[in-house]
């Protein structure tokens, strides 16, 4: 349970905080400039997606700025965006393209790291040899998720077998299932399948069902210390150019470090990877939540790597950058 | 006290009004009978159907009341009628721990024990593949969670049947059976009523364990082997994701405010039925 397991690092988080000399006053809080001007609080609400990484960089931040205090809460993306619309929180966390209701409120945004969401199936997939010399195309992906034209392996692979293709999707509405959705050309709410809720969710049902096909973000799939997939599942790599088999330069699924690189490098299509923003009102007056927004872009994109996100390229840097000024 | 009291009395009023006047969006651009009656819902394409989730909903509750009615009701005779009084006192712990476990945890037990078993022994019995992932599912789940509320309340109301009529009845010769079958059942059927409403309540509106199991897929179900996808399933997918936009979010207040309204002619229906038996 994704959201529980939060809830209770929440608790823990907030716990901590209330400890005597916890938090602030470790060695690292030298580094910090004399005469360091940065106070108050930041509230932050919003989308499970970007939560670890923002309480990462919460952590790394308030270690150069002490005095400065984040209070981070998740809730999902339509929650970070009218907490941040209503100003009860300085930012929302945002983890989807925006539909044309929330840019007519006029919100100002701001982009801060990318990731990706990658179809998997079983390890034990009695095909999962063909699958992984082969590929899956957008257009098939289609056939599956959205057309019900290929509802068996044999549809898909020159096979005599009679078993359906399992097909997951996310019950609950969220930023992968609509990136994912997206990549064919729809919305979360055309995806077929049966709906299991959470990241997690999936993945386990994808585990426990050799004939499954679903889709994960990244950081569900890698395993951060291993940089592999996790044991019982496998990425269906994409057959971009849709010649029938996966190309060297299509195959960058062993490690999350290849598969990053691709996807900072747009080789792995965007949709299904997808920019993850902060939101607010209107652009933010006070210093320290602009100091720690232009933190996010400049030093903080080095902890991006370790904690299972995409580096933004630079060019895009340079122009989320020029919102802050 | 008084104040403690009206606040009490007015609380479902105000909840009711508060979904309302949230849903006025949606009700302001489509007619009720399209919103209640189509079942096709495509929130970004401004289809709102919501018919899908209310049958699967009324399905669900159906199955599960129909595995855990039959069960409770034996159970609470034997209980009250044949076993030692060591046993009831064992089993009111028991009970208390059933209704104690909060819902995630039988969502996970849903999760690693029934779906396997619907999916590897259930359906191919009935000749059906299935992920495990289904009505069925939810319904063996929750009728898991209402057991012990229905239980509590039909044992009292046994307990609550004067001895004298039991008495009278063995007196005239009847069978210890035919008692049961005549007097106490006969006695207790407005408590039995009222324990069955209460079970349906609370299977209704019962959330996260039975969205971690159903399905969740909008469609019409046709049967029990297929995916379902509940009213308070919808809500709870996807409030936090799609607050942000405004009939979206008008949408699922609305949502919320027929999971009322069903629950409310429940109460209300069970409320009729029992007054109905006790004039008798």
């Amino acid at each position: 349970m994704k959201k529980k397991y939060y809830k209770w690092l929440m608790a823990l988080a907030i716990g901590l905080f209330f400890l005597p000399g916890s938090g602030c006053q470790g060695p690292s809080s030298q580094k910090a400039s004399d005469g360091d001007e940065l106070r108050g609080t930041i509230s932050i609400s919003g989308a499970w997606a970007l939560y670890p990484m923002t309480v990462k960089w919460s952590e790394e931040f308030r270690k150069l700025h002490p005095r400065v205090r984040i209070d981070i809460s998740a809730g999902g993306a339509g929650k970070g965006f009218t907490d941040a619309m209503s100003g009860m929180v300085d930012l929302g966390m945002f983890s989807r393209g925006f539909t044309q209701a929330e840019l007519d409120r006029g919100v100002w945004y701001v982009g801060v790291t990318k990731d990706a969401v990658i179809p998997v199936i079983n390890e034990t997939n009695p095909f999962k040899e063909q699958i992984l010399k082969r590929g899956i195309t957008r257009e098939e992906f289609q056939e599956i998720y959205l057309n019900q034209s290929i509802t068996k392996w044999k549809d898909l692979l020159n096979i005599q077998d009679d078993n359906a293709i399992h097909v997951y999707t996310r019950s609950d509405a969220c930023g992968a299932a609509e990136m994912f959705a997206e990549y064919l050309g729809k919305h979360q709410e055309n995806l077929l399948g049966t709906g299991v809720f959470g990241d997690p969710g999936i993945a386990s049902a994808v585990k426990n069902d050799p004939f499954g096909m679903g889709y994960n973000n990244v950081n569900f799939v890698y395993d951060l210390q291993t940089r592999r997939p996790y044991p019982g599942l496998v990425v269906i790599p994409l057959d971009l150019n849709q010649n029938g088999k996966i190309d060297p330069e299509e195959d960058f699924y062993d490690t999350l470090d290849e598969l990053n690189t691709a996807i900072r490098d747009g080789i792995y299509p965007a949709p299904p990877a997808r920019p993850l923003y902060f939101v607010a009102k209107s652009k933010p007056g006070r210093k320290e939540v602009i100091e720690l927004l232009r933190w996010i872009l400049t030093s903080g994109q080095e902890f991006v790597d370790e904690a299972g996100y995409v580096a933004l390229p630079d060019q895009v840097i340079e122009e989320e950058l020029k919102k802050l000024n | 006290m008084i104040v403690a009291l009206a606040i009490v009395v007015f609380l479902p009023f105000v909840l009711g009004i508060g979904l309302y006047l949230q849903s006025t969006l949606l009700l302001e651009e489509q007619s009720l009978f399209r919103i209640l009656f189509t079942s096709q819902w495509q929130p970004m394409s401004g289809k709102f159907g919501l018919l899908g989730f209310i049958l699967s909903s009324l399905m669900v509750t159906a199955l599960s009341l129909l595995i855990a009615g039959p069960v409770c009701l034996l159970t609470a005779i034997h209980l009250t009628q044949y076993a030692k009084k060591y046993v009831l006192k064992i089993m009111h712990p028991v009970i208390d721990i059933l209704a104690g476990i909060p819902s995630v945890i039988y969502g996970v037990w849903g999760i690693i024990v029934i779906v396997p078993l619907v999916s590897k022994y259930l359906a191919p019995f009935f000749g059906v593949q299935t992920s495990g992932y289904t009505l069925l599912t939810g319904a063996i789940v929750l009728s898991v969670m209402i057991i012990p509320f229905i239980l509590n309340i039909l044992i009292e109301v046994f307990r609550s049947i004067p001895t004298e009529l039991t008495e009278a009845s063995l007196a005239l010769g009847a069978t210890r059976w035919q008692t049961i079958k005549h007097v106490i059942v006969r006695k207790g059927f407005p408590g039995i009523i009222s324990a069955m409403g209460l079970g349906v309540s609370r299977a209704f509106g019962e959330t996260i364990a039975v969205l971690m199991v159903v399905g969740n897929v909008v469609k019409i179900p046709t049967g029990v082997f297929q995916p379902g996808y509940p009213l308070p399933a919808l809500i709870a997918n996807n409030y936090g994701e799609m607050m942000s936009i405004p009939q979206y979010q008008s949408a699922l207040m609305f949502s919320a405010l027929v999971l009322f309204v069903v629950v409310m002619l429940f109460n209300l229906a069970s409320r009729i039925a029992i007054s109905r038996f006790e004039t008798k």
